[in-house]
């Protein structure tokens, strides 16, 4: 064991405990401090070896940690050195930046008006932009809660496939190890004595949750033979769904009675998984039929790791030539044509995103003006500090001391609005999440810390960006010279290039917003101006879904002692039902066969099976033959053959089969299997989307349709328009009373039905509109800033041209021009930026071009309105200031 | 402050040094300066500390404590060499003799009544 005698040097300290106590000592103590833990670390290796001493050093450092710390902030923040170290004072540079935030925080206190506005001005970017963050998230960021996420890709034509042609695939789809089918199976679910509740489900094939790479909670997955005929009917629960029922494990292995049939429930999803989107909160496995022709099966199939789903040309030529070998296509349901693949993210998430990225653009746009309005009034600051700069830096004060100055004042409005930022963050996240068009992921949104955290890492960057202005100025001014300029404050009143380009900066970010929300004002209004053919206005919809395993002639029964039910309420001028309402998307397709026209083999037209009553609810026009009346005698099973159909036709039906004859009369086929005869001809109607082509379409009278599905749609016209939302509690009492095994899906208006159909826009519209009036209102204080302190600054100028007989009026108007020309440039700035932003909303745009001149014209003349409203307040002060007041002030 | 001797009276709210009580650390560091008699330099305080009480202490501990106990005006410090390195000497000013007084007279108020033998039973379990 080496032994330390006193006149040899103690043995060397290991370097980095020695690196970080010297890092937390004072100066003045360092060595002093180090000498003694050298001592005793020397003492202790000859006393105890080396492994001993070292495990004390150590121990020191972390023990010492703290106080070592506390010392150095509280020396920083008293001031204090004692008068032994007046030679070699102590503190490390920590000292320098809490004078500085002493001192910011003096001056912010001193001038509240400042520090307010800044605050409140950078918090509502930095609020905005991290609700947004926290709504959008789990859209844009977040990964999948599936393990093959990466693997797994969506087949084209997505709602179109039918189980006779998944069956005829199944197990060797080239190039996917395996793939799913599924389609939206909402079920009813009885609970005890309750009333029948709907329960937004998926039906789908046994390989969803492989392909997924999902795993359950409890109990399993769906398995091989899940989905076979005769099977024993299975479900999977969400773990929302299953909190409900009692959140009990013994859950696995139960009953549940959905659709009016009992379900063994096999497994719990776990906590976050959600497929295909978070409403759905049930998986049953569908018993597949090997000749199930209803065309509205999604599929998605999982590849091998490292295979990207785009690259799968040669496979999917395979694929097709299999299909086109065993099916026969019309040609607008040609699945051997544009067959491709879509990696699953794009496929669920990739159409909420255009919304969400022009909304986080316009925040981060209102973020990006709070910050040039900050700078713009932090730069007025230095300008007015320029006598105390200059004197600071005669003693000696270096430009690297002052600009930490200015980033320390930065920081503390930086965490001043960081807090209010989050505040409103907090506040305003749940509106966001409603008022954002992203569904079902707007009723999940959850609000945690990040969002805080969010708030931070933003104000952090606004901050960066605010002092950079007037550090430029900073570095770039002569600071001496403002020594020479205070004396004589006032009369030069040039300067201030930077103050401009920002309040110009300001202006052009604005105009994007401004121009942003024009173009959706203007796309929505276009969309609004489309007549769907029906009416909107004083109607009410129910959406009600029965259990499955009830016959089409029992449905039809309840339905129609449900319409009666409902026409007696008070107010109700008359209803009807229907299996698919207009505006809601297309689907629901038949082939048609016309005869003499043989070219129209291998088409299909729209069906749509509705009551006599829903024609006249809706306000569908009749334009040629009939309505359906007494006369059209309804379907028994007795008819099977022989029995013709009656049916009305629209209007593109007419133009595009039977041009050139009188349609009334004639007999097609194709579909319910029974010939039907046109008896009358309705204007078109918005069938599928609101924007979509006029498309052919047949509507068959529901008691002459040998099935009525499990869904419907009743229409409920109101005496008054008004009073189509105040029926519809009534009329779910009614259906509750009447029809206790139906579930009301949705109570909404037409009018609502409409506003969904005009789709994302409108939503976008709003919230982009709002954010302009925001950009509007900063970029006035902006404005208003720059113009006050301009016009303080010549005040001077202004009183002696005054007293040498200027008129007041043109001081005024001298002024107002100055902020108007700020605003004209900024304007023409925003012009061309505004042309690439507008790109991002493309697919938002319905009717109007991405440059739109009305639309640019709109933004432009609101912000040369409220920029020259903002510049003529202080213009009005100034002129209407006594010069002989200015005059005697110096 | 009083110059009556503070447990001469049975005052109950005695008028004593506003440092009073001084914290456990700020007594030891203190009553070390005192006993070190004109060495008080932060190693000697430490090792005096770590003599008497037989308890590993932290160094920058003792080194903050010196340091906030001068800042108090409880002691004061100059500059010296001692063995050949700069060392600041501390020694108790007024203020921080009468600070440990008081602090040790509160503490025997405190104690006062208390059974020792039947605390040392209590102990020995």
């Amino acid at each position: 064991m080496p032994i330390v005698s006193p006149g040899t040097p103690p043995a060397p300290v290991p370097r980095l405990a020695a690196a970080l106590l010297r890092l937390l000592l004072p100066r003045a103590e360092r060595d002093e401090v180090l000498a003694d833990v050298r001592a005793e670390y020397a003492g202790r290796l000859g006393r105890d070896g080396a492994a001993s001493a070292r495990r004390w050093l150590w121990r020191q450092v972390v023990a010492s940690a703290p106080a070592l710390l506390g010392w150095s902030w509280r020396r920083a923040w008293t001031g204090f050195e004692p008068p032994a170290n007046a030679y070699s004072p102590g503190g490390p540079m920590l000292r320098s930046w809490i004078a500085d935030a002493r001192y910011a925080a003096r001056r912010l206190v001193a001038r509240p008006g400042y520090a307010l506005v800044a605050v409140l001005t950078l918090a509502l970017g930095i609020g905005g932009v991290a609700a947004i963050y926290g709504v959008a998230r789990p859209v844009l960021l977040d990964p999948l809660p599936y393990a093959h996420a990466r693997e797994v890709g969506s087949f084209w034509m997505p709602f179109s496939w039918t189980e006779q042609e998944f069956l005829h695939l199944r197990g060797r789809i080239p190039g996917f190890r395996q793939v799913a089918a599924y389609t939206s199976g909402d079920v009813t679910l009885r609970d005890g004595d309750a009333p029948a509740r709907l329960v937004p489900g998926l039906s789908t094939s046994a390989e969803l949750f492989e392909v997924l790479g999902a795993t359950p909670l409890l109990g399993r997955g769906l398995r091989p033979g899940d989905d076979a005929q005769g099977a024993e009917p299975v479900v999977v629960l969400g773990y929302g769904l299953w909190q409900e029922l009692g959140g009990e494990p013994s859950i696995v292995g139960s009953r549940l009675r959905l659709d009016g049939a009992e379900r063994t429930v096999v497994g719990v999803m776990p906590r976050g998984f959600w497929f295909p989107d978070p409403a759905v909160r049930l998986w049953a496995a569908r018993p597949l039929d090997p000749e199930g022709q209803n065309g509205s099966y999604s599929l998605v199939g999982r590849v091998a790791p490292g295979v990207d789903v785009r690259r799968l040309e040669p496979q999917l030529r395979q694929l097709t030539a299999m299909l086109d070998e065993r099916f026969d296509y019309p040609a607008d349901w040609d699945k051997t044509r544009d067959a491709a693949v879509t990696p699953l993210r794009e496929a669920l998430l990739g159409r909420l995103h255009p919304g969400l990225i022009a909304t986080l653009g316009a925040m981060a746009l209102i973020l990006l003006i709070a910050c040039a309005n900050v700078a713009a009034l932090m730069l007025g600051q230095v300008e007015g500090r320029s006598a105390e700069l200059a004197v600071r830096s005669a003693l000696g004060a270096d430009r690297r001391r002052l600009t930490q100055q200015l980033v320390v004042e930065a920081l503390l409005l930086g965490v001043g609005a960081a807090a209010a930022g989050a505040v409103l963050a907090a506040v305003g996240f749940r509106v966001l999440a409603r008022a954002l068009p992203i569904g079902a992921w707007g009723e999940s949104a959850r609000f945690d810390w990040t969002l805080f955290a969010a708030a931070l890492a933003v104000a952090v960057v606004a901050v960066l960006l605010v002092v950079l202005a007037p550090s430029v100025s900073l570095w770039r001014g002569d600071l001496r010279a403002g020594l020479g300029g205070a004396r004589t404050a006032g009369i030069q009143g040039r300067g201030g290039r930077m103050e401009r380009g920002l309040v110009v900066a300001q202006v052009a970010l604005a105009m994007l917003v401004a121009s942003g929300a024009a173009l959706l004002v203007r796309s929505v209004r276009n969309l609004y101006a489309i007549d769907p053919g029906i009416r909107t206005e004083g109607v009410a919809v129910v959406d009600v879904a029965g259990d499955r395993d009830v016959p089409s002639a029992e449905r039809r029964r309840t339905l129609a002692a449900l319409l009666a039910a409902i026409d007696a309420l008070p107010g109700v001028r008359g209803s009807g039902a229907a299996l698919k309402l207009p505006l809601r998307g297309g689907g629901n397709s038949f082939d048609v066969r016309v005869p003499g026209r043989p070219d129209v083999e291998h088409t299909t037209t729209f069906f749509r099976v509705a009551t006599p009553g829903y024609f006249e609810a809706l306000g569908m026009t009749l334009r040629d033959g009939r309505m359906f009346d007494a006369s059209d005698r309804p379907y028994t099973p007795a008819d099977s053959v022989g029995f013709t159909m009656s049916i009305l036709v629209n209007q593109t039906f007419v133009r595009r089969y039977l041009p050139d004859r009188n349609p009334i009369g004639v007999v097609v086929e194709g579909g319910f299997g029974a010939p039907q005869r046109i008896v009358g001809v309705l204007a078109d109607v918005a069938e599928g989307g609101l924007t979509d082509e006029p498309t052919p379409a047949r509507y068959y009278l529901a008691s002459q349709a040998p099935w009525w599905g499990s869904t419907a749609s009743l229409v409920i016209r109101t005496a008054r328009a008004e009073d189509a939302e105040g029926v519809l509690d009534a009329a779910r009492a009614v259906v509750q009373r009447v029809a206790p095994d139906y579930a009301v899906q949705e109570a909404t208006t037409m009018r609502r039905v409409l506003d969904r159909a005009v789709g994302p826009a409108r939503q976008i519209m709003a919230l982009l509109s709002l954010l302009a009036g925001l950009a509007l209102v900063l970029g006035a204080v902006g404005i208003y800033g720059v113009v006050a302190h301009f016009a303080l600054r010549r005040r001077r100028d202004w009183a002696v041209r005054v007293a040498l007989g200027l008129r007041p009026a043109r001081v005024v108007g001298s002024i107002v021009a100055q902020g108007a020309a700020l605003v004209g440039v900024g304007i023409v700035a925003g012009v061309v930026g505004s042309a690439a932003l507008a790109r991002l909303l493309a697919s938002l745009l319905f009717g109007v071009g991405a440059v739109d001149p009305p639309a640019l014209a709109a933004a432009a003349g609101a912000l040369l309105v409220v920029g020259v409203a903002a510049a003529l307040v202080p213009a009005w002060r100034t002129g209407a200031t006594n010069p002989a007041v200015v005059l005697r002030e110096q | 402050m009083s110059g009556r001797h503070p447990s001469a009276t049975r005052d109950p709210l005695p008028a004593g040094s506003p440092h009073a009580p001084l914290g456990v650390l700020e007594e030891q560091v203190v009553v070390a300066v005192l006993r070190a008699r004109g060495d008080a330099f932060g190693m000697e305080v430490r090792r005096e500390i770590e003599r008497a009480t037989g308890r590993e202490l932290a160094v920058g501990a003792v080194y903050a404590t010196l340091d906030r106990l001068e800042a108090k005006g409880l002691l004061v410090s100059t500059r010296a060499t001692v063995d050949g390195a700069s060392r600041r000497l501390f020694a108790v000013t007024p203020d921080g003799a009468r600070a440990l007084a008081d602090t040790r007279t509160m503490r025997e108020r405190l104690w006062h009544g208390v059974d020792l033998a039947r605390l040392h039973a209590l102990a020995a379990g």
